[in-house]
């Protein structure tokens, strides 16, 4: 497929399954930790984990669907900048969430988690209007 | 922007799926473009065009609100 105007420099779509795989070990590697059959620090497990985790939905973010026209690109456009619009409301409001529900499931959430978010509302976004197109 | 891409398929007897192809994009995206939800970039205006052998202003036409 040639090039198209709104050509963004994306991974080859091999890497999809890559990025699943990753996503699939790191979700396992949480369950194994909760199961006690590893005996690691809780704070190391978090951390690998959850760089698993965002790593593997970066790669899967910027890799190629099957058929990456102009109209993909440009939902794929539309959805990064939603997920950006989504990520400075939440940094704004977050604060004041927290205020509200204090000492709850609410409270305590950082940069990690508002990344996920960034990444779950990306994908919202770019699966529904992929379907709706 | 209105398009003639429909009629200029059915007078060909090609299916969206082998426009698609012969354009080199997705079946949805000339679905788009027939039902007017998607405006074509001008090189895919153009190759669309050339598969029909007409200009780009025979398949493509402006609308008073554009």
């Amino acid at each position: 497929m040639g090039k198209n105007q709104l050509d963004l420099p994306l991974l080859p779509t091999p890497y999809r399954k890559i990025a699943l795989g990753l996503l699939i070990l790191s979700v396992l590697f949480v369950v194994v930790t909760k199961t006690e059959m590893l005996l690691i620090d809780r704070g190391t497990v978090k951390t690998i984990s959850m760089t698993g985790i965002l790593v593997s939905l970066l790669v899967l973010a910027l890799t190629k669907n099957k058929i990456e026209d102009e109209l993909t690109s440009r939902i794929r456009l539309r959805a990064f900048a939603g997920s950006f619009i989504f990520g400075v409301g939440y940094t704004i409001v977050w604060p004041y969430v927290n205020i509200i529900f204090r000492d709850s499931f609410f409270s305590e959430k950082g940069s990690t988690e508002l990344l996920l978010a960034m990444f779950i509302f990306y994908f919202l976004i770019f699966y529904s209007m992929l379907k709706k197109r | 922007m209105i398009n003639s891409i429909k009629i200029e398929r059915a007078i060909r007897n090609m299916t969206q799926e082998e426009l698609a192809n012969r354009v080199g994009v997705s079946r949805q995206t000339i679905n788009s473009i027939e039902k007017n939800r998607y405006i074509p970039s001008t090189v895919l205006a153009l190759k669309i065009s050339k598969e029909f052998d007409k200009t780009v202003n025979e398949i493509f036409e402006l609308e008073e609100e554009d």
